[in-house]
């Protein structure tokens, strides 16, 4: 993997169908015309957490990273808490994409409302048949896709807004009719345009050189701001509240820049970025419960590979796992999904605050371990980021559509609360069983010395799962 | 057993675990069109070894880096030998960064389903 595809990875995980509700949602209810000042802040904090993912995969340039600074970092079985729940994010990611995909097809296509979810179903049977069937992303068509989702999207906004033909309203002013909790708020949902710009650090044993990626998550928060200030001023200018809270105020962006051509060129690009959230979130998450199982923290059934190599359960329980969300989303209606946008703005700011934990207690655990980057004024820099991003969590997690819901902090607490309780009851329970299987159903076969045969003492570091 | 285990002690536990591989069908269609160069470093002793899969069939490991890598594996002499012996779980071991690897996502996976198919067929 080269630069510019470890650019193209980082922006596309990032850039999901659902950052244009964020967007938008971000607009209607918080910002305004000045929106861009909450997501260049925004931004300015995803640099400190650039900075943290920075020293920490430098110190671990491996896929399996995060459990490793995590479970050096802290108790193990918090670590994989954490992780687990961590995970829900990607689950809420697709689910979401699977359905804005979905409910734009079935807007342009003037279809009834029920078919989103057939849509839904079709997308993601596709992209599970298509990770069950071995099949990757190339680097250049996700190179490709990125770029046309990208330039598309700056393009239709810069044209919306020069066509448009008055000028912003309040560009320069973040407060007018608002207050300092509604900048916040603000802030708190910009972290979630972001999120997932990390997640490319699982790619770091695929690049020609590791500082590729260090690099490439930099140039991808830049992208980020770029693309997503302009769109979020495109919006707040051009459209309608009605238009701002529906499923897909992408399509009446482009409707206003290029009139019905605008509307299809978006529900394509649109469709686009499912490519590359369903082949990252698919395949991050489907080998790292794979890994998982093999470790022994999850049963072993989740580590069955299919005769192509590819982990089948994993793959089938994610994307029934995403339908089923996606469905709820649907049926319950309304403007539900932004608790979707809620929650993952505030697990995305959990992540950073528990990488600015890491990098701090690290720097007194592992103080000799090489660092190819280190946080400057470390002490300063990862408290400002377990407090802030401790802070944004949290009322990211109360607020939905700028009024305070408790719905996406319960629905968290409960899953932290699940994985907790399977992490403490279950895991141990998982590894002693399988320790246990393991010595009885096939002693050590390395000869002794000395000796011609296999050996048959209990092995200290047993092989691989029945 | 001494902690390096000798260059004669990593073949014969490799020479053992091609013809487990070899001669598991599930593996051969597992492998289906995944021609692959694999580079072995060990992490103790500097030494590295090259094996090949081609056609399925996993060739025989020659001493040396030979020719361009797909995917390249650093661990012990000691977690080599005992992973082709099928002693020790790969995964584990990579998880801790005892074992660290270089390569595509796909390859990583291949290999760790050649290890785990060879011994228990999962």
């Amino acid at each position: 993997m080269g630069f510019r595809t470890a650019v193209s990875t980082s922006t596309g995980l990032a850039f999901a169908a659902l950052q244009y509700l964020a967007a938008a949602g971000l607009v209607a209810y918080v910002a305004g015309d000045s929106a861009w000042i909450s997501i260049g802040v925004a931004g300015l904090l995803a640099l400190l957490a650039w900075g943290f993912f920075g020293e920490l995969n430098g110190m671990f340039p491996t896929a399996a990273a995060i459990r490793r600074y995590m479970g050096q970092a802290m108790d193990d079985r918090v670590a994989l808490s954490i992780t687990f729940t961590y995970l829900t994010t990607i689950v809420l990611v697709v689910a979401a994409d699977a359905f804005i995909v979905g409910a734009a097809l079935t807007h342009v296509l003037h279809v009834p409302t029920g078919l989103t979810a057939l849509w839904t179903l079709v997308l993601l049977g596709l992209a599970v048949g298509s990770n069950l069937r071995g099949v990757k992303v190339a680097g250049w068509v996700q190179d490709v896709a990125t770029t046309l989702v990208l330039t598309v999207t700056t393009v239709v906004s810069v044209v919306a807004l020069a066509r448009s033909g008055t000028p912003l309203h309040t560009p320069l002013q973040p407060f007018h009719h608002r207050s300092g909790t509604d900048f916040v708020e603000s802030v708190a949902l910009g972290i979630f345009l972001y999120s997932a710009f990390e997640w490319v650090t699982t790619n770091v044993e695929e690049v020609r050189d590791p500082r590729h990626i260090h690099r490439a998550m930099f140039l991808a928060i830049c992208i980020l701001f770029a693309v997503c200030a302009v769109m979020t001023t495109a919006m707040s200018h051009l459209l309608d509240h009605g238009q701002l809270t529906s499923p897909y105020p992408q399509l009446p962006l482009g409707r206003r820049a290029f009139g019905t051509a605008g509307v299809w060129l978006m529900t394509a690009v649109t469709a686009v970025t499912a490519v590359n959230t369903f082949n990252g979130g698919f395949v991050t998450a489907s080998r790292f419960l794979y890994a998982t199982a093999r470790e022994g923290s999850l049963p072993p059934v989740l580590a069955r590979l299919n005769d192509r190599a590819v982990p089948w359960v994993p793959v089938v329980v994610l994307g029934v796992a995403s339908f089923f969300v996606a469905v709820v989303v649907e049926v319950v209606g309304g403007s539900e999904w932004q608790v979707l946008v809620a929650m993952g703005a505030a697990l995305e700011a959990m992540i950073y605050a528990v990488a600015a934990f890491c990098v701090l207690r690290l720097r007194g655990r592992l103080a000799d371990h090489h660092r190819p980057f280190r946080v400057p004024l470390v002490r300063v820099l990862a408290v400002l980021g377990i407090v802030v991003f401790g802070v944004l969590g949290v009322v990211a997690s109360v607020s939905v559509s700028n009024r305070f819901d408790p719905v996406p902090l319960v629905i968290i607490l409960v899953l932290g609360a699940a994985s907790g309780v399977y992490t403490v009851r279950v895991v141990p329970r998982l590894r002693a069983a399988e320790l246990e299987r393991r010595a009885a159903v096939r002693p050590r076969r390395r000869p002794l010395p000395g000796g011609s045969g296999p050996g048959t003492d209990a092995m200290a570091d047993p092989g691989p799962a029945p | 057993m001494s902690d390096v285990a000798t260059a004669e002690e990593l073949a014969e536990a490799y020479r053992d675990w091609r013809v487990r591989c070899n001669a598991n069908p599930r593996l051969a269609k597992m492998l289906r069109g995944w021609d692959r160069t694999v580079h072995l470093v060990t992490s103790d002793t500097g030494e590295g070894y090259t094996l090949s899969v081609a056609g399925s069939v996993l060739g025989e490991l020659r001493s040396g880096l030979v020719g361009a890598p797909d995917l390249v594996v650093t661990a012990t002499s000691e977690d080599f030998t005992d992973l082709f012996w099928g002693d020790l779980n790969p995964s584990e071991k990579y998880l801790n960064g005892e074992i660290v690897l270089a390569g595509s996502s796909e390859d990583v996976m291949r290999l760790d389903a050649m290890s785990m198919v060879a011994f228990l067929d999962q």
